[in-house]
């Protein structure tokens, strides 16, 4: 199933699909890209930031930003 | 020959697959306690524990030395000794500007009995600035560095994200926040980590305007301790309220937060002990010549009776519209170099709790200091005129608020 | 001749710096301590050469201030040796950047910091093969503890531009 990042669960994992275009450098310059291995470590109330694990290191993204990169999860 | 984007992920995904393996890994305490701390539900409680412990210790520190030591000697042994071998003596000019100009009780001019009072180049300059700012420097930076080395800012930033954004900033600007709180001078340029010319000036105008420095929170503690706490509530909502009013009215965009979560480290020793030398350096540097000049400034305009006439030409606006005494004047000024000078000088004036409330806020916000004022000057004049245009329109109001709500309260 | 240390934020550009000119510029756990460039010497061969600490990058595009003053030293610098500070935990973003420098013909040196990191968390790189690939010296090194720094030293000599077309031939050659 595809959803968007910032739509993912708590501690959920999933391979990243498709980033949009005006965001693809500047969030590939933190390791996520197109296949990578994604978990979503917390989320924050209130329209806040996510936090998430790639390649063992840990990324902070504003939610609109997580709005518009696209993961694949199991099930 | 240069790739494009993709083709040079494409490139980099072979070589990795050529020369990188990942092991498994498993997880340890240092992670768990890196996610405790970034989560919400646990992050935020962690947090605020945290700025109060930096809180305490900054107080309690700083009071141990300068209330248990400084005062002390510098009171009991230094001004006495000065005033006894320095050639001149009460109502001798130089005598006045070096040591103490003393004050008059009945119309007879009396010696100061410490060094707040003195106010002389070599009594209350080097009391100052060793005896009251130096401690409380040190306390300071020796927590920010702990915190800076094992890795704590970023999580920090992470959690006040949502807040910070409603005054157009994302949650990073923490950093110069905090930077601010122990100098404003270097977190103007530590301003630079944000994005876009809108936040960076919203940022640089917040920091000269609402940030008290290390300097002047320790001689506020010593000072005003009961009053300290108003003061930085009304700091603290003046740097929302004016953050949130320029969020709506500059143009621009404010982008969100990208930024690393690095895994916490243990802080290594020898670069604490370097960092510390080096902000106390740079302390000692910007710091001690301002507040020996400013003495020498304070107490010539004294003398020359400048200070008189502009008390008496300003005391409309300062009596009427701010509610506090026309004496401030002399703080005022103090205030264009060093914010603790003003402060020290502030609490020698005689008023209420309430004015003396506004006049250290006022203090605070009527002006950057002076080497405050360079930095932002070197970021690029039209930040500097804008945010001098801010800072006009919000001391005039922000003061005048200060002294409505007193009025409303019945206590002005 | 010039040498620039180039790399993303919190990767220890500013260890590198002080252990190779001796300096003492401020560092933190935490992206983008350093936001403008600070410079100092070292010797090489008894001669003196300028080292300069350019604030942490993701790419050539800059996307704030410190950035800026980042790309501008670069391209201001057109004779300068790059060494690249890679965080080794996190060898494939590092990569990006050291590509873009790559491409824009300035002789590069990999600095593999923050090695045992990457040995803590299982990652095995090798060395010897990401060099020959490149084509530019790699040199694993621990900047906090000195490791590896007075290999790097000795490497800055062999650097030379390299072209990218003979590193996509040489990842072809190979594997699958």
């Amino acid at each position: 199933m595809e959803k968007k990042l910032s739509e993912m669960k708590y501690s959920e994992e999933g391979v990243v699909k498709k980033i949009e275009e005006s965001l693809r450098i500047k969030v590939a310059g933190m390791g996520i890209r197109t296949g990578k291995k994604i978990k979503m470590i917390t989320k924050h109330p209130m329209k806040g930031p996510v936090v998430v694990l790639v390649d063992e290191s840990r990324t902070s993204l504003g939610l609109g930003i997580a709005d518009k990169i696209f993961v694949e999860v199991e099930s | 020959m240069t790739l494009t984007v993709d083709e040079r992920w494409d490139l980099i995904e072979k070589i990795s697959k050529e020369t990188v393996s990942f092991g498994k890994y498993r997880h340890t305490l240092k992670d768990a306690i890196g996610e405790l701390t970034v989560k919400p539900l646990t992050g935020i409680p962690i947090a605020i524990a945290v700025m109060y412990g930096f809180w305490s210790f900054f107080g309690s520190f700083a009071g141990f030395f300068t209330d248990g030591f400084f005062c002390k000697l510098f009171d009991g042994y230094w001004l006495p000794w000065l005033q006894g071998v320095f050639p001149g003596g009460l109502g001798n000019w130089f005598y006045a500007i070096m040591v103490d100009a003393g004050h008059t009780e009945n119309g007879i001019l009396v010696a100061s009995d410490n060094c707040f009072e003195s106010f002389g180049v070599l009594t209350s300059g080097i009391f100052l600035a060793i005896g009251v700012v130096l401690p409380a420097i040190v306390a300071f930076y020796l927590i920010l560095t702990f915190l800076e080395d094992i890795g704590y800012m970023p999580r920090l930033a992470v959690l006040i994200d949502t807040v910070l954004h409603k005054i157009g900033l994302h949650g990073f600007a923490i950093v110069p926040t905090i930077l601010s709180l122990g100098c404003n001078v270097p977190a103007v340029t530590a301003s630079r980590i944000l994005e876009t010319k809108k936040e960076r000036f919203i940022m640089m105008t917040l920091l000269a305007i609402f940030i008290p420095c290390g300097a002047q929170l320790g001689i506020m503690q010593e000072v005003i301790p009961e009053s300290m706490g108003l003061v930085l509530v009304y700091l603290l909502a003046g740097y929302f309220i004016v953050g949130f009013v320029l969020n709506k009215i500059i143009p621009g965009k404010s982008p969100e937060i990208l930024i690393d979560v690095p895994p916490y480290q243990m802080p290594k020793w020898s670069n604490v002990g370097m960092k510390m030398w080096m902000r106390v350096k740079h302390f000692f540097k910007i710091a001690i010549p301002f507040v020996l000049l400013g003495c020498v400034i304070v107490n010539v305009l004294y003398l020359t009776g400048f200070i008189d006439w502009l008390a008496n030409v300003l005391a409309p606006v300062l009596c009427v519209w701010f509610g506090v005494p026309k004496e401030t004047v002399g703080p005022l000024i103090a205030g264009f170099l060093r914010k603790d000078l003003a402060v020290a000088q502030l609490s020698t004036i005689e008023m209420t709790k309430y004015q003396m409330i506004t006049s250290v806020v006022l203090v605070s916000i009527y002006f950057p200091c002076l080497a405050t004022f360079m930095m932002i000057l070197k970021e690029g004049w039209k930040e500097l005129l804008g945010s001098v245009a801010v800072l006009g329109v919000v001391v005039f109001l922000y003061g005048g608020l200060m002294h409505l709500i007193w009025i409303l309260l019945g206590v002005a | 001749m010039k040498v620039l240390l180039m790399g993303h934020p919190n990767v220890g550009k500013s260890v590198v710096f002080n252990r190779l000119t001796g300096a003492n510029v401020m560092i933190s756990n935490y992206p983008g301590t350093t936001v403008d460039f600070s410079k100092g010497y070292m010797k090489i061969d008894g001669k003196d050469v300028e080292v300069v600490d350019v604030p942490g990058t993701f790419s050539l595009e800059p996307k704030d201030k410190a950035e800026e003053v980042a790309i501008e030293m670069l391209k201001k610098e057109k004779d300068a040796v790059v060494i690249c500070v890679l965080d080794a935990s996190k060898v494939e973003r590092g990569l990006y950047l050291a590509l873009e420098i790559i491409e824009n013909n300035y002789p590069v040196l990999l600095a593999l910091n923050m090695w045992d990191v990457a040995e803590d968390k299982k990652i095995e790189i090798n060395v010897e093969k990401l060099g020959e690939i490149l084509g530019v010296p790699v040199i694993p090194t621990v900047a906090i503890s000195g490791k590896g720094i007075k290999e790097l030293v000795l490497k800055i000599k062999e650097a030379a531009p390299v072209k990218v077309d003979k590193i996509v031939e040489r990842t072809e050659g190979r594997g699958d």
